[in-house]
């Protein structure tokens, strides 16, 4: 037995080398060379990265690039978690068809390299080790995910520099003014309506089994900026984490906020475990008893409006939102 | 072995000498105390909470004088929540007395018989599917999950035929089970993230109805239990004894089992998997049992235990949201201070038990000839080089040999280069982590003479994976060398703590392993707790590097563990005859004039450093220090000499294999070595569990 084991393992070995001689990428010749415009920028870690050129050959490992990406006219050769980005961020959907470079924490360096990109544009949350080993297949921008101190400044900031890399730059102008005149329509509208000043709570919700958690996005969000920026004001005064600003409650938790609030939630029809508010809520005592549910202020804006996006997701929302209150 | 040859859980009546002062009003006193603190803790829990709903509202809105508003969170949310803490805990008591009496175990627990992990698996699998389940529905899934792991446990191990075997099937299969549930959150983040809170355990409820649905599924079961209390103790007097007295041994089991798993299903299925609760309980009730007589008896001690456990929940609860602010509280899972607290306790109980534990029967192993071992070596050897060859060779893009070549003279192309680049480093981190945490393995056990014994039961890897997650916690930018820096301390730290605790009679067998085991629960609650308040939205990354993955390494990270796995070979091959004595039994080396205690620090010492390197390189790889020691002496027998090259080959290629189907399987998705390896590890030590039983 064991010696049948042992020729069998002796033969698989030997077919398997001899199977997998040759070679699959001819040995390198060193002539390949660009003659156009160099660039060199400074990304959102601050680390020098040199192109040969505007970069037209662009992996994303993030959502949020992705988005701006494609709203610069620059359509990714291989995006992370193609089915999660279709899924949650419809406001921005892909023109391509980029390959799947694999989950968004970990994409696959393979993937990445046979895509043979001219940029790789990661964000910092990528851990150190990977973006090490990507600075080998291509030159890499760190963008910055999110900023506390300034999020809307931090997401025109990416465009810009996404911008800067692929040669779009006037495209990226025309995307923040489009984004500010949406601003600026956004707040007209508003306070055409009597909304101005209004208190909105924004906020997203999970179930599991028969627990419901809740998610603020307090001030220091990118929607909590965008509600103030339109004129909104955020009722949360539960404390968000430092970069996205998203803090955590339970529906006990709402009962502190004022009884006139706005309150929103976006929600997606193919994820049920993500909208709790119409499903599980509904018969809770708690949310049934609070102030703007029996006024009927609880809006469900659109699906597919990415909370962590750019100027593209932020317009539809500043639509849906302004939509919901004005109606 | 010795873990379980432990005192009786219960105690017979007959042993007890009947000069117990007035024993029955001492129960009853004990018992009216208990009861008082649970009453005390549950209104303390009640007036907790993130609305602003206080002790004057809720005793307001008790004698319905309260406005709605504040009545309703009453209502909905408080006392819903106080009534599951109170029912899971005296569900999960319950389920870990009767469990424990039944397999004469100390460690016996829904948690250590997999039905934990079981139910939590299966609620994880209908999550990922995204269908939103009725409580009910869940709840059938949760106990089918449970029930389906604790029949393979008992299927495998045999009923009545000892308990070591018992309690090592369903530890492996627990690891293995959480290790899928790990990797279906890594698959599925947008799916399955409440899960992943839930995992941890928290009795906050939507409401009465869940706590509804439930009770009569946890009255099913505690009352099953209570007419069966009688059989359960004549169990406690041994198989045969019980047999004499005409009670149906397996059938008593069988009964008990089923419904211990129906206790846990429920309780999971309320509010996740709430750790330790089931192990506790019941220890914190043994010792009143010496006290007093009342509590010598099942009939009586399940309902203390029922006690203890809703009393420990609560307790947890009340605690958790008392130390951190409301809004903050809400996102820590009370199963994480049940496991702290938990942790704590079992450390402490692990160093007040009497360690009468002898030497356990050597494993009845038929001795292989020299041949067989050449064989089996040779065959390990091929399969190795096999797999190498394909690991190098295999992945997203598929390379040939050519390239290697090419790849080697430093001709290869830009692709091929950068792929081989990033593949290789990732083959050897596989390779070398894998054959450092078997000799670990095979070092542990040996000294301990455990079966159980390992780097990751001993804490050892958990220690680590702490030491890396506070780092990457509190230092974003840390390279891979500040990580790998972190890892060793943590797992210092933690070999010394439990090693130093343990050290108290010459690292006797059964504290050794107890007091590990309560600080690697307490290092993953820990982790939880760091991940929970400083990321909560980024907990993929602290899980891809807790699932043990060659992500991202370089060439650099692999070679302390090689270097350490040189220095371990050599010196497990130099004293190879002193490990076939230590683990022979205790005696012989004594009478050969060897000094324990220092030598089996040495090893001990020794194995820290090689699965401390392990971790650095390759994140927390589970399975390997246990599985490929028991392979290798069920495949040459016990010799040191044949145990150690074979142990190190078998690490080594689990480890590859793992890391090459990870990367391969669901390509471009990648799943950590960690998870495959417990994927693979499960069924092989399940099998060996069922061959040797012939």
């Amino acid at each position: 037995m064991r010696r049948l084991l042992l020729t069998a393992a002796a033969t698989t070995a030997a077919a398997l080398t001899l199977a997998a001689c040759g070679t699959t990428e001819p040995a390198a010749d060193k002539t390949e060379k660009k003659a156009s415009e160099a660039i060199t920028l400074k990304d959102g870690k601050g680390t020098e990265v040199k192109l040969d050129g505007p970069a037209t050959k662009v992996v994303a490992t993030e959502w949020n690039v992705v988005e701006s990406l494609v709203s610069l006219g620059v359509d990714p050769v291989g995006v992370a978690d193609v089915k999660g980005y279709k899924t949650w961020d419809s406001a921005v959907p892909l023109k391509n068809e980029p390959k799947d470079i694999g989950t968004r924490g970990e994409p696959s360096m393979d993937t990445v390299a046979s895509l043979a990109p001219d940029l790789i544009v990661a964000t910092t949350d990528l851990t150190p080790a990977a973006v090490k080993q990507l600075r080998e297949v291509a030159p890499v921008i760190e963008v910055q995910s999110a900023d506390g101190a300034g999020q809307i400044d931090r997401m025109l900031a990416n465009v810009d520099l996404i911008a800067k890399a692929t040669g779009t730059t006037d495209k990226a102008k025309s995307l923040r003014d489009g984004f500010e005149a949406k601003v600026a329509e956004g707040k007209k509208a508003l306070a055409d309506a009597g909304m101005a000043g209004k208190g909105i709570a924004f906020a997203d919700g999970y179930v599991a089994s028969n627990q419901v958690s809740i998610r603020p996005y307090t001030a220091t969000s990118l929607i909590g900026e965008v509600n103030e920026a339109v004129g909104l004001k955020n009722a949360w005064t539960v404390k968000g984490d430092e970069a996205y600003g998203l803090g955590a409650t339970d529906v006990e938790g709402l009962t502190k906020l004022p009884g006139d609030t706005q309150f929103a939630y976006i929600g997606n029809d193919d994820d049920p475990s993500a909208t709790p508010f119409t499903g599980e809520l509904a018969k809770n005592p708690v949310w049934k008893s609070l102030p703007f549910v029996k006024a009927g202020d609880v809006h469900r804006l659109d699906d597919g409006i990415w909370m962590f996006g750019g100027p593209g997701s932020m317009e539809a929302y500043i639509d849906a939102v302004v939509g919901a209150l004005t109606k | 072995m010795a873990v379980t040859t432990t005192e009786p859980a219960t105690e017979p009546t007959a042993a007890r000498p009947s000069t117990v002062p007035s024993s029955r009003s001492g129960a009853a006193a004990v018992t009216a105390g208990i009861v008082l603190l649970v009453a005390v803790l549950a209104v303390v829990d009640i007036t907790q909470g993130t609305a602003a709903v206080g002790p004057s509202e809720v005793l307001e809105a008790l004698t319905g004088r309260a406005d709605p508003d504040d009545a309703s969170v009453v209502v909905a949310s408080r006392l819903p929540r106080m009534t599951a803490g109170l029912l899971v805990g005296a569900v999960l008591g319950m389920a870990g007395a009767v469990l424990q009496a039944v397999s004469r175990n100390v460690l016996a627990s829904p948690d250590t018989l997999a039905v934990n992990a079981g139910s939590y698996l299966a609620l994880g699998l209908a999550g990922a599917t995204g269908v939103s389940l009725p409580m009910l529905a869940s709840s059938g899934i949760a106990f089918v999950g449970g029930l389906a792991a604790a029949a393979v446990v008992l299927g495998l191990s045999g009923l009545g035929t000892g308990t070591v075997r018992l309690v090592l099937a369903g530890t492996a299969l627990m690891l293995g089970l959480h290790s899928m549930t790990q990797a279906l959150l890594l698959l599925f983040p947008e799916q399955t993230k409440g899960l992943y809170e839930w995992n941890q355990g928290s009795i906050a409820q939507n409401g009465f109805d869940g706590v509804l649905q439930m009770l009569p599924i946890a009255l099913v079961g505690l009352i099953g239990l209570l007419l069966t209390a009688r059989r359960v103790d004549a169990l406690a007097l041994g198989d045969d004894a019980a047999r004499g007295l005409g009670v149906p041994v397996r059938a008593t089991r069988l009964t008990v089992v089923v419904l211990a798993a129906l206790l846990s299903a429920a309780a999971v299925t309320l509010a996740g998997p709430i750790g330790f609760v089931g192990l506790c309980a019941p220890a914190l009730v043994r010792p009143l049992a010496r006290r007093f007589r009342g509590f010598s008896r099942s009939r009586t001690a399940m309902p203390a235990a029922a006690l203890t456990g809703a009393a420990l929940v609560l307790g947890s609860d009340v605690l958790l949201r008392a130390l951190i602010a409301d809004d903050r509280s809400v996102a820590v899972p009370t199963g994480v201070v049940t496991s702290l607290v938990g942790a704590v306790f079992l450390v402490a109980m692990a160093l007040r038990v009497r360690d009468t534990a002898g030497a356990g029967a050597p494993d009845r192993l038929r001795i292989p000839s020299r041949a067989v071992f050449l064989a089996t070596v040779a065959v390990l050897v091929v399969v190795l080089v096999g797999l190498v060859i394909a690991a190098v060779l295999v992945g997203d893009s598929k390379l040939l040999l050519g390239d290697v070549v090419n790849w080697a003279q430093g001709r290869a192309g830009r692709t091929v280069s950068f792929v081989l680049d990033t593949r290789v480093p990732r083959v050897l981190a596989a390779l070398g982590a894998g054959a450092a945490l078997a000799l670990a393995g095979t070092l542990v056990q040996a000294v301990t003479r455990n079966p159980l014994a390992e780097p990751n039961v001993l804490g050892v890897t958990g220690g680590g994976a702490l030491g890396a997650v506070i780092l990457v916690t509190t230092v974003p930018a840390a390279g891979t060398w500040g990580v790998a820096g972190a890892a060793f301390a943590g797992s210092a730290v933690t070999a010394v703590l439990v090693f130093g605790l343990a050290a108290r009679g010459g690292f006797r067998q059964n504290r050794l392993v107890l007091v590990g085991i309560g600080v690697a629960s307490g290092t993953a609650a820990l982790i939880s707790l760091l991940i929970v308040l400083t990321d909560p939205f980024n907990a993929n990354k602290a899980l891809t590097w807790l699932s043990g993955s060659t992500y991202g390494r370089t060439m650099p990270d692999v070679v302390p563990v090689a270097l350490a796995l040189l220095v371990g070979i050599g010196v497990a091959v130099a004293r190879r005859t002193e490990l076939d004595l230590i683990s022979l039994d205790e005696d012989t080396p004594r009478l050969l004039g060897l000094r324990l205690a220092p030598g089996r620090l040495g090893f001990l010492v020794l194995s820290v450093v090689l699965s401390a390197t392990a971790v650095a390189c390759a994140g927390t790889i589970g399975f390997v220090g246990l599985v490929a020691p028991h392979a290798a002496r069920a495949l040459v027998g016990r010799r040191h000499a044949r145990v150690v090259p074979v142990a190190v080959l078998l690490g080594a290629t689990l480890v590859c294999a793992a890391d090459l189907l990870g990367r391969t399987v669901i390509a471009p998705a990648q799943l950590g070595a960690g998870l495959m390896t417990a994927v693979i590890g499960t069924p092989y030590f399940l099998y060996l569990l069922v061959r040797s039983r012939r």
